[in-house]
């Protein structure tokens, strides 16, 4: 029964998705009003039947309905129900249906929200529903999860035991879809303004706004990929540049260019073409990405089991990528420039050079990420790109980005004389002194920190000073500061502000992630028995003895252990090894524990419950939870500035309304 | 139309599609071992049941299929019967089943239970695990008939992909 409702409400949405693409397209090209019309509908229609497939999914699985195929593959009585609800993006199948459906409200969202661009919406919407139909012909065809079992089994083995041993699992894969799959949005957008030749000024909000919406879940869902990591895997690192990392790294990257070139087009009218290009590409840097878990060629904690969509995902890759390609060239020159660059020591000339600087991290990335698949094509050798590439040239360009980070905002839009460039870029310079001078006291000695210590200074001090700068002027005229900190920052220079607090917490994650990877230590400890007492980074590890736990799933078998420094008690850690049912080896489970100035954090390497002995490393790092807290500040600040500002409340005092208050 | 748009283009395009195409039929599982055109690791086992020693020497002069296994590894249940079976089809062909942290007592209830059609032997301290660099079970070493190791599996494998291998080790 379900099985086949299941394949029913998906061959309806490939079919809606299909004919609302072709009638997006013809009535894009005919300015049909009526064509217009019913491209919506359709785009609704499909937006409510993968939905209705997804949500039919979900229930089969809580009443575990091993009738239907993907229940029998993931689905189990035993595991807890969270884990059952998760199971939906466990694996391959299930995880393109969960993607059908995040497009679906996606494309539904933004098929309402540009209702009043008559101009880009069909052309706009047939981009985003033949993204659809490619989808819903994956579900359909290759990754048919709503296939009917025979002979249903009693119960089936659970989801990937990764999956289920921490909880950040139920969320880091649903922020990372949100993010992936809402870039789908402006690439539509994006093509659109190609295929009418025109990027108007009143698209750009919308293609900002469905910009920044997946930004933000895409900024949090690596964060919380990295934290995952730290948490689970036991290695005492976020960050391993594994192939499937690099891939939510790279549109991530080119997004966040597009989101700083989409303010020189709002500005200046200049960068157009170039914004554009930026937009398809992490669109299409999103389905490499995608093509790199599901298909089996690289080998990563991520990879999905290999399967034959691989070869499909490609093909969708390459029309995507031709598509793209076809549409900027015959396309980018009819987009016209409103304005021109006006010196290299103005904002838009900083902008520009961002940009360039996140194109060339893209790059690196890529490059790093496909080197070994070049090598072994041209002579058959297996080979990894390492830390060290990574390590030697993401640091250096990530140092020029936060440099930029303080020296971009600090100088004014348009034409600036000398005078002025001075006096925008020597003050800050203090900031940077105290910076540094403060880490050196706190005996950092590397050199890279001590640079991104003083960058980030830098970057602080004129961060600081674009926050407080509406409400300086305002005081002057005398208000009183909170009136005008409430005025100007949270009222009316929304955008502004939230754009700052990215960047303070820009800011504190370089820092964080400076300071905490290169004063991180690591010690091994051998117990040998109950009771003893060993010594790490100053602490004091007392093992207090082995213990099993069954549980229904999996069988535990923790490490016990009490943490004092100076002979008080700081805290109990019990790593663990987890053994579930259906897998080959048991799986660590660190412990860590976290304090404002640092981390405390327990591995285990080996562990006997019988000689009651335990091998562990001991990593303590500082600064690492703020890495975290500053990341989702990024988010918070991001959707902050989406927030609509309120003009109408005072209308008079528009007019003395200082510009730097309209946007950042 | 912008002929170096798309020139640019057509090149990123074509480089990046042509590397991803080549990727495409390639198993990350088939981890290429630095033993591999190597003679074997030398080891003597204690069979399960029997209790007699099997030695690497006795075994030269047919291919030979060594798998690395476990009671407590899921997937090695899975390639259990492929194993069975195929050793049982290729008469020329010597298996060994190599089990290493696990209790004899267990591996006998599993072999009684599942069958079996070749030895098995216990890896008490895992020692020719580490000789052979085996990451995970099962795991599976393709020797030819002079005892030199010719392709290497990680996973469990389907009849087709146990042949595939075995070619190696016959050529």
């Amino acid at each position: 029964m379900i099985p086949a409702l299941g394949r029913i409400l998906i061959l309806a949405s490939l079919l809606t998705a299909a004919a609302g693409a072709v009638l997006g397209f013809v009535s894009g090209r005919s300015r049909s009003v009526d064509g217009l019309k019913w491209t919506r509908r359709f785009s609704y229609l499909y937006s409510a039947f993968i939905s209705a497939a997804a949500l039919l999914m979900v229930y089969a699985l809580l009443v575990h309905d091993f009738t239907v195929g993907y229940v029998a593959q993931v689905g189990s009585r035993t595991v807890p129900t969270w884990v059952t609800i998760v199971s939906l993006w466990s694996s391959l199948e299930g995880s393109i249906l969960f993607w059908g459906l995040v497009l679906g409200v996606y494309i539904a969202a933004g098929t309402y929200f540009t209702r009043n661009y008559a101009e880009y919406q069909p052309d706009a919407i047939a981009v985003w529903l033949g993204c659809a139909a490619f989808f819903s012909f994956l579900i359909a065809g290759p990754a048919n999860p709503f296939l009917t079992v025979a002979n249903p089994p009693v119960d089936g083995p659970g989801p990937n035991p990764l999956l289920q041993n921490h909880v950040l699992m139920a969320i880091h894969p649903p922020f990372l879809y949100l993010g992936y799959v809402g870039m789908t949005i402006p690439f539509g957008i994006a093509c659109a303004a190609l295929i009418k030749g025109r990027l108007g000024h009143g698209i750009l909000k919308p293609l900002r706004e469905s910009l920044v919406v997946p930004w933000i879940f895409q900024t949090i869902a690596i964060m919380l990929g990295g934290w995952w990591a730290y948490e689970v895997l036991g290695w005492g690192g976020y960050w391993a540049w594994d192939p499937v990392e690099n891939a939510s790294l790279l549109p991530w990257l080119t997004a966040t260019a597009a989101v700083h070139s989409i303010m020189v087009v709002e500005r200046r009218g200049i960068l157009k073409g170039w914004t554009i290009t930026l937009i398809q590409s992490t669109f299409l840097l999103v389905i490499l990405g995608t093509f790199m878990t599901r298909s089996g060629v690289f080998n990563s904690v991520h990879s999905f089991t290999q399967s034959a969509i691989g070869p499909t995902i490609l093909g969708f890759l390459a029309v995507a990528l031709l598509f793209s390609i076809a549409l900027l060239a015959f396309r980018i020159d009819k987009l016209e420039s409103d304005g021109r660059m006006e010196g290299a020591a103005s904002r838009e000339a900083m902008f520009l050079v961002n940009n360039l600087l996140f194109v060339l991290l893209t790059f690196t990335v890529l490059i790093g990420t496909v080197f070994p698949l070049i090598v072994e094509a041209m002579n058959g050798r297996q080979m990894s790109v390492g830390r060290p590439y990574f390590d030697s040239m993401v640091v250096p360009i990530g140092a020029l980005l936060l440099f930029l980070l303080g020296v971009g905002p600090a100088l004014p839009w348009g034409r600036a004389n000398g005078e002025q460039v001075k006096k925008a870029l020597l003050p800050p310079i203090a900031g940077a002194i105290v910076f540094a001078a403060a880490g050196y006291v706190a005996n950092v000695r590397s050199p890279w920190t001590l640079i991104t210590l003083a960058f980030g200074g830098y970057a602080a001090w004129v961060t600081l000073g674009q926050m407080l700068l509406p409400v300086l002027q305002r005081t002057k005229r005398g208000e009183s500061a909170t009136t005008a900190f409430v005025d100007a920052n949270l009222r009316r220079g929304r955008r502004r502000f939230g754009s700052y607090i990215v960047h303070a917490a820009v800011v504190v994650v370089f820092i964080c992630i400076a300071v905490s990877s290169s004063m991180r230590q690591a010690t091994e400890l051998h117990f040998s028995g109950k009771g003893q007492t060993l010594q790490a980074s100053g602490f004091d590890v007392t093992f207090l003895g082995v213990e099993q736990r069954q549980e229904p799933h999996r069988l535990s078998i923790i490490g016990r252990f009490d943490i004092a420094r100076n002979g008080k008690k700081v805290t109990h850690l019990e790593p663990r090894m987890n053994q579930y049912q259906m897998m080959r080896e048991p799986i660590g489970t660190p412990d860590v524990h976290t304090t404002a100035g640092g981390d405390f954090y327990i591995a285990l390497s080996n562990i006997d419950p019988m000689a009651q002995t335990a091998s562990i490393t001991v990593f303590t790092a500082p600064l690492v939870v703020w890495i975290w807290i500053a990341v989702i500040l990024m988010g918070v600040g991001a959707l902050f500035g989406l927030i609509p500002a309120r003009r109408k409340a005072s209308v008079q005092s528009t007019v003395e309304e200082p510009i730097v208050a309209e946007t950042a | 139309m912008n002929r170096t748009v798309l020139l640019v283009g057509v090149s990123i395009a074509g480089i990046l599609l042509g590397i991803l195409f080549m990727g495409l039929g390639k198993n990350p599982n088939e981890i290429q071992s630095p033993l591999i055109d190597k003679p074997a690791p030398t080891f003597a086992l204690r069979e399960v049941g029997t209790g007699r020693t099997v030695d690497l020497a006795t075994l030269k002069g047919t291919p030979v299929i060594i798998n690395f296994w476990a009671t407590w590894c899921g997937p090695c249940w899975e390639e259990h019967p492929v194993l069975v079976a195929n050793a049982r089809m290729l008469p020329n062909v010597k298996f060994l089943g190599v089990v290493f942290q696990d209790s004899e007592e267990k591996i006998m209830g599993f072999l009684n239970q599942r069958g079996s059609s070749y030895p098995t032997v216990v890896d008490d301290k895992g020692k020719t695990a580490i000789a052979y660099g085996v990451g995970g079970v099962p795991e599976t070493f393709f020797l030819d008939a002079n005892g030199v190791i010719r392709a290497k599996y990680s996973g469990p494998m389907s009849s087709d992909v146990l042949r595939e291998n075995l070619q190696k080790a016959l050529r």
